[in-house]
């Protein structure tokens, strides 16, 4: 079987298009964290949490308001993978073990007989969730300095490291922006906590993976046609590794996938930021970085020839 | 030439298969042992541990051990307290100015995530420039005197602090060996916090109490009754007024809305009964208001009645009323410590013979007995109060003089505090309050659970991406899911090897791995096809399709695997499990696909005239 044998794309033809798509993504995600807000998970913001396992069903809304008033403030419950599994987030400074036996006696007088299990609990303090951000926002602008340095020195231009840093930062925007539209509505945990800071940085280093064996193939290909037209060798170069592009992504994105429906609830979140970020990682290998090496690199020449 | 060459690839791949071999075969036994185990009836189990204990242990140690997401128990960061150690260093020379910047210092540290000591002593220099530290810390031991700069005083309680957190670490290995976890985990965590890991453990509140109890233990001896008297007096006095100037009030305004106020708190008198079961008994509350009467003792006012050298502790244990109700007494006794806790040489859980009842009985070394004898002896007929961790536990009479330096604790609320109250005695106090600021528990159903869909999860994503793969690529294909299942194999081997823990994060790495180790063959794989659709004899093709994706594999691993090194240093807990295994997979992968592969192909092409099938 043999995908894309000789295509012939015009990659970089589209790129005004793939600029104004990307562009409206991004704003608009900006738009959504502006506004919504991260919604940070319990390692990020502090807090108590607690994952509780029922014999029977029970009624989510009906928990909420129940719980509302014996806890002094509004918990965020949400079922966790079935009917009989709850998920509930309180914000307190109080003793763990003192809200968890607010939170079961009040379980046994609202459902007599439906026996209960805790099957996790989470207490992170305010000043340690503070510290755990500062520590994954310095670990993103870490990995994407490292990524720039390593592509200035492997491929000897800062257009390359540009190119590759602005898709992969309009990667992890576009995911974060998705992640806070769908707190609104998803039915899984999709607040940022530490696993999804590790998904980001997996997803950095997938769509840099693709990036570079383009830039790899530029490189090669730019010994070998010295006479090409930069843009036509980078639409080759393109054209020539998208076979592979595509292959890998599909047999990553099945990987994924699988991890998203078969690995359990504790690591939906996390598999779901790495299904978008295979997917908007392999668009901005395509479709992003190496287009904006062709712009920012024409740039360069003209202020040269000025 | 290139005969030999292939000889070293086949020689590094049975080297590493070997390896590899060797570090997974005790978790392949400790498996096998498991299931044969679980096999047997209770009393079988027990009798078969019990004989190959030794052997069963070397097992478990050596084998790949789950993370607490996947086994369950209980994950702890404590956090020393590093203001409070500064405090009590200063210890007679503290005064208000001190304790004040202390406050500053534990507020900007906290806000700002910045060091403690950095904060307190700029904070101290900025207040006044000139002023010593000196003024506030000696110790002959460090050789910190009148004269000491305030450089060495900050390097002094630097020191001091990271003493403290080593002592700290040492009394918590303590504990937990005598509380009997398999396979605790205790590591320092940057310069003042504590890692704590449990397998296993579902009793957390007895943990909690565990790690952070600092068992001050301290005997106190009690005022005379018409102190207590007095103090009583003055109270039910001053809370009397305000209760009838509350009652005017009320009747003044609208007396439908009597609580419209509900920052005020309730009247001490609503709340607390100042008579009291005995004269030492300053009087009582129910469980629900005792933060009230804190609140209100908390008064500056309030303090001013109670005589200096009074303090009221609450009693540790509730007693109940005829109609069922649990009440907490206050007890009245003198702020002058007798004698504390470090002069404990021994406790043991013991039963009180007339009700069975556990208590931790204890003898002091032969300087705290000649002191027990001499406040005894003084004070026959009256009680001694035995207070722990600022609680009343009892305040028996003594009736003769103690020369034995025996004494016990009772009021205890069961064995199990007993037996943990021993092991905090007898494993030393804390040199600073811990606080735990991070705790994580997973119960043991859930983490089963999570085996079971990461086992899924792998097995689905690497049939389907193996069957991908041959439809693609044929028989390429098929030597690439060869190398994928290897490719499973030595990162398990890796994991083994540097002893590392599989968490639910790191199997989602693994089945990452999966999908993306197969990236280096498709790689090659079209680098052939291109090489061979430009005319190349399948041998040339295979020769240059390896040699020139190789820039394009190294240099997309190199950035990958740098990403892991963040993470790794970044993460805590399960996020740097699947650090681990992403880095473990990206040099298993790169070896799988590129040597292993390749020895395979040039196998399958040493007769000039074989085919590969590529797709």
């Amino acid at each position: 079987m043999r995908w894309f044998e000789t295509p012939n794309f015009d990659f970089i033809r589209m790129h005004n298009i793939a600029y104004f798509f990307s562009g409206a993504l991004v704003v608009a995600s900006i738009i959504a964290i502006l506004t919504l807000g991260l919604n940070y998970g319990i390692d990020f913001r502090g807090g108590q949490e607690f994952v509780f396992e029922f014999e029977e069903p029970v009624n989510v809304i009906e928990l909420r308001s129940e719980l509302t008033e014996p806890l002094g403030s509004v918990p965020e419950i949400k079922l966790f993978g079935s009917e009989r599994e709850i998920l509930i987030r309180v914000d307190t400074e109080q003793d763990i073990a003192q809200t968890r036996d607010l939170i079961l006696s009040e379980f046994s007088s609202l459902y007599p007989g439906n026996e209960v299990t805790i099957e996790k609990t989470d207490l992170v303090g305010p000043r340690f969730a503070e510290d755990l951000k500062v520590g994954a926002l310095y670990s993103i602008i870490f990995a994407l300095a490292v990524v720039f340095i390593y592509i200035f020195i492997r491929f000897k231009g800062w257009y390359y490291s540009a190119g590759a840093i602005v898709a992969l930062a309009h990667d992890v925007l576009i995911v974060l922006g998705i992640f806070t539209v769908m707190a609104q509505f998803a039915t899984f945990d999709v607040s940022i906590n530490q696993a999804i800071i590790a998904a980001l940085l997996t997803i950095v280093g997938y769509s840099l993976n693709d990036t570079v064996v383009v830039f790899d193939r530029i490189r090669e290909n730019s010994i070998v046609y010295k006479t090409m037209e930069f843009t036509s060798m980078v639409n080759k170069s393109l054209n020539d590794t998208l076979s592979r592009t595509v292959i890998t992504s599909v047999t990553t994105l099945f990987v994924v996938s699988v991890l998203f429906i078969f690995g359990g609830e504790v690591l939906k979140g996390f598999a779901f930021a790495l299904v978008l970020g295979v997917i908007l990682g392999t668009y901005s290998s395509l479709f992003i970085a190496s287009s904006l090496v062709v712009e920012l690199e024409k740039r360069a020449m003209k202020a040269k020839e000025k | 030439m290139k005969k030999q060459n292939n000889g070293f690839k086949i020689g590094t791949i049975v080297l590493f298969l070997g390896l590899t071999l060797y570090y997974l075969f005790p978790t392949i036994q400790w498996n096998l042992e498991q299931r044969h185990m679980n096999s047997m009836t209770e009393a079988e189990r027990l009798q078969y541990e019990s004989e190959n204990r030794v052997k069963l242990q070397e097992l478990r140690e050596n084998a790949l051990s789950l993370g607490l997401d996947l086994q369950g128990g209980m994950y702890v960061t404590l956090e020393v307290g590093t203001a409070q150690l500064v405090s009590e260093l200063a210890g007679d020379f503290a005064d208000e100015s001190l304790e004040e910047i202390i406050d500053v210092a534990r507020e900007r540290s906290f806000e700002q995530g910045t060091d403690f000591i950095d904060e307190f002593v700029a904070e101290f220099e900025s207040r006044d420039p000139d002023a010593m530290l000196s003024r506030y810390f000696r110790s002959d031991a460090a050789e910190i005197t009148r004269r000491s700069t305030n450089e060495e005083i900050t390097a002094y309680l630097q020191e001091q602090q990271a003493a403290a957190v080593d002592r700290a670490m040492e009394i918590i290995r303590s504990r937990v060996d005598r509380f009997g976890v398999t396979e605790p985990s205790i590591l320092q965590q940057g310069s003042n916090r504590i890692v704590v890991e449990l397998p296993g453990v579902d009793d957390e509140q007895r943990v909690r109490d565990l790690l952070r109890g600092t068992a001050r233990l301290e005997f106190r001896l009690t005022p005379e009754a018409e102190e207590i008297n007095t103090t009583k007096e003055q109270f039910a006095d001053y809370f009397g007024n305000l209760l009838e100037e509350q009652e005017q009030d009320t009747t003044a305004s609208d007396s439908a809305e009597v609580n419209t106020n509900e920052d005020e708190i309730p009247n001490l008198l609503e709340v607390f009964d100042l008579r009291g079961t005995n004269q030492y008994s300053f009087g009582y509350a129910a469980e629900t208001d005792t933060a009230t009467v804190n609140e209100w003792l908390a008064k500056e006012e309030v303090q001013e009645m109670i005589p200096r050298n009074m303090d009221l502790l609450w009693g540790a244990q509730p007693f109940a009323t005829d109609s069922g109700l649990e009440l907490y007494e206050m007890i009245a006794v003198r702020d002058q410590i007798e004698l504390t806790g470090d002069v404990i040489s021994e406790a043991r859980v013991a039963f009180d013979p007339a009700t069975n009842v556990p208590e931790v009985s204890m003898n002091m070394d032969s300087e705290g007995a000649r002191r027990w004898a001499r406040i005894t002896g003084a004070n026959i007929g009256k009680p001694v109060a035995i207070v722990l961790d600022g609680f009343v536990y009892s305040y028996p009479t003594v009736r003769s003089k103690i020369n034995n330096g025996r004494s016990s604790i009772s009021g205890l609320g069961g064995q199990a505090e007993a037996s943990d109250l021993v092991n905090i005695l007898m494993s030393g106090a804390l040199p600073a309050p811990l606080d735990i600021i991070e705790e994580r528990t997973v119960g043991a159903s859930l983490g089963e659970a999570s085996i079971q869909a990461g086992l899924y999860s792998i097995i689905f994503g690497l049939t389907v991406v193996a069957l991908f793969m041959i439809i693609y690529y044929r028989t390429g294909g098929g030597i690439a899911d060869l190398a994928l299942i290897v490719n499973i194999i030595f990162i398990l081997g890796i994991l083994a090897a540097f002893q590392a823990t599989l968490t639910l994060p790191g199997i989602a790495g693994i089945v990452l791995t999966i999908g993306m180790a197969v990236d280096a063959n498709v790689l090659i794989f079209d680098r052939i096809r291109e090489e061979m659709r430009g005319g190349k004899t399948l041998r040339a093709a295979i020769d240059n399709g390896y040699s020139n994706a190789m820039s394009a594999i190294v240099d997309a691993n190199v950035t990958t695997f740098f990403v892991g090194i963040i993470l790794y240093s970044f993460g805590v807990g399960p996020i740097k499990g699947f650090a681990v295994t992403l880095m473990a997979g990206i040099v298993a992968s790169l070896f799988s696909a590129i040597v292993i592969t390749r020895v395979i192909v040039d196998y399958l092409t040493r007769d000039k005239a074989a085919k590969v099938n590529f797709g």
